[in-house]
């Protein structure tokens, strides 16, 4: 083995462990596993200068035979280090695609949600940045940049933070006992009603986005509705596009509205005034503002956006509209039980959240 | 005695010849290493990482032989002032390239940012279409919200683009086309629903 290479004829294993070190970068081992790549790399400095050392030696004194045994045993702990970052990346993709995963779920819930309240600032334009960078960290990780794909994800969570905070207010309503208890009264106190008089009487409930026409008490047809942009909340003044929530009655038929035939309601009502009065003397009411009204339940489509009123789609409108009649109780609650749709959503974002927090 | 004198003088020639040529080659290392350090500054990892390791690698190598020479007592620098005489013109020819490839980037990136706001402009001629106010559909006024985020997009690639950004302007160019697409998509469902039905009011 002694002096078998000259100063120019290097041993092959060298050219195989710079190869394989070269490999070691592309893969980014030094990201993945800085200090054993940095060790490795240690290592590999010393073995370089050790033949060089050696080609320094009188060429019959040359022995490459330790030179080459250190090249191997580099060789073999490249390997290793090969088969530790490929562990190490498999995990790191799987993690990647479960976080994607739940980051995908939590924007489509907010997606959902937000299609009825879109808030200012404009939670949708949060939503849609978040899921840009969430396409931008899914094309990443195609392209098997794992840890620039990784550093997205926190940038999505801001954006659904910013989401979730504007909406958690709204939703809240839909988890908080005293309210539940209050739509709940409400909703019990109109089925009474229509019972006790054996007449139709009419319940819409927010949070299932439906129209519950009861005759002596039990319901005898649901009708899928729609809301204004800010359905989810409760009606305070004119032009807040949300939905009033109270006990109405039918005061006014329209066969010919323009959108196909309309039941106005007595919005506002004397709790909603003595609301709006407080609200205003509080200052949680603009100087200017005005109660609002003109509240109907109407046709057009449910799929229509309105500016306050229960949107039907016309068939459903033209049934209605003849079963029902001037004083026809009209109560609008937000949810009838703890479990309605909203607040399971916003139970699940929470447990999310507590789940990133404590995984 | 003279011939012991001569043998000392000689002995002392060699002595200083040997010293000449193991002279640490100080000057080179700085510039070479100047060298190096230039093309890196100018974005040489960002645009050619791959280049920076290997001249980040030659670098090394030839100060490795320089601190073997280091340790000697007969100094020979002569293969390590060939190395990095390598290097710097390593680094000199990679400077010199640098430029296209910056150029090519700026060229990826300025054609994902016009397919990005083609594909916006779509999205946003389509919502347009859509009646507005009383009466569009719920999902077309949050859509409208979306195609205000991927506005507000397209001028953060614009912002990354200035900033020299490339790659990372790109990739956020190529995510808003993907995205802007999904929007029209959605656009044209919702236009499909409120097709034929009666606006809404209040």
């Amino acid at each position: 083995m002694g002096g078998c290479f000259g100063e120019t004829q290097l041993p092959p294993e060298l050219r195989l462990v710079e190869q394989q070190e070269m490999d070691l970068w592309r893969a980014e081992a030094h990201l993945y596993l800085p200090q054993v790549y940095e060790n490795y790399k240690k290592n590999l400095s010393q073995a370089k200068r050790d033949l060089l050392e050696e080609n320094q030696r009188f060429p019959w004194f040359r022995d490459y035979g330790p030179i080459r045994d250190e090249f191997l045993k580099l060789l073999k702990e490249g390997e290793e280090l090969q088969q530790r970052l490929q562990i190490e990346k498999e995990k790191k993709r799987s993690a990647l695609l479960d976080q994607f995963e739940s980051l995908q779920e939590k924007i489509n819930l907010l997606s959902k949600l937000t299609i009825l309240y879109q808030g200012k600032p404009p939670l949708r334009v949060h939503l849609t940045k978040a899921e840009l960078l969430l396409t931008e960290a899914k094309l990443l990780l195609k392209e098997n940049r794992l840890i620039a794909s990784e550093k997205k994800c926190p940038l999505v969570e801001t954006h659904l933070h910013k989401v979730q905070e504007g909406l958690y207010p709204i939703l809240a309503r839909y988890q908080h006992p005293e309210w539940i208890a209050k739509w709940k009264r409400w909703a019990q106190e109109t089925i009474d009603e229509s019972r006790q008089r054996d007449i139709y009487s009419i319940l819409i409930i927010k949070a299932e986005k439906k129209l519950i026409l009861l005759k002596k008490g039990e319901p005898v047809k649901t009708y899928p509705v729609g809301f204004g942009k800010n359905g989810w909340l409760d009606k305070l003044q004119a032009r807040d596009h949300a939905t009033p929530e109270g006990k109405y009655h039918i005061i006014g038929k329209n066969p010919r509205s323009k959108y196909y035939k309309a039941l106005l309601i007595n919005y506002p009502n004397e709790e909603d005034r003595r609301e709006f009065e407080r609200l205003k003397r509080k200052g949680l009411l603009g100087k200017k503002a005005t109660i609002g009204g003109s509240i109907e339940i109407h046709g057009g489509g449910k799929d229509h956006l309105t500016y306050g009123c229960i949107a039907l789609d016309n068939a459903s409108m033209e049934e209605l509209y003849y079963k029902v009649e001037i004083g026809t109780p009209v109560t609008i609650i937000g949810a009838r039980d703890e479990r309605n749709s909203l607040s399971l959503a916003l139970t699940d974002l929470q447990k999310k959240d507590e789940e990133k927090k404590n995984p | 005695m003279m011939r012991t004198m001569r043998y000392f003088l000689l002995s002392l020639m060699i002595l200083v010849l040997l010293a000449g040529c193991g002279k640490k080659p100080t000057q080179e290392i700085e510039s070479t290493q100047s060298a190096v350090n230039a093309v890196i500054s100018e974005g040489l990892g960002k645009y050619a990482p791959e280049e920076e390791k290997k001249l980040k690698d030659a670098m090394a190598a030839a100060m490795d032989e320089v601190k073997v020479q280091d340790g000697k007592t007969f100094k020979n620098y002569d293969k390590a002032k060939q190395m990095l005489a390598d290097v710097k013109k390593m680094a000199e020819e990679m400077k010199a390239a640098l430029p296209a490839k910056k150029e090519q980037a700026k060229q990826n990136a300025l054609s994902a940012l016009e397919a990005a706001k083609s594909a916006v402009s779509e999205a946003k001629a389509l919502l347009a279409k859509a009646p507005k106010g009383k009466g569009t559909a719920a999902d077309i006024q949050a859509l409208s919200g979306d195609v205000k985020g991927l506005e507000d997009s397209l001028a953060e690639v614009s912002g990354l683009i200035e900033k020299e950004e490339f790659s990372e302007a790109a990739n956020k160019a190529n995510a808003l086309k993907e995205k802007a697409s999904g929007v029209s998509e959605q656009i044209k469902q919702a236009l499909e629903k409120v097709k034929g039905a009666k606006p809404a009011k209040k």
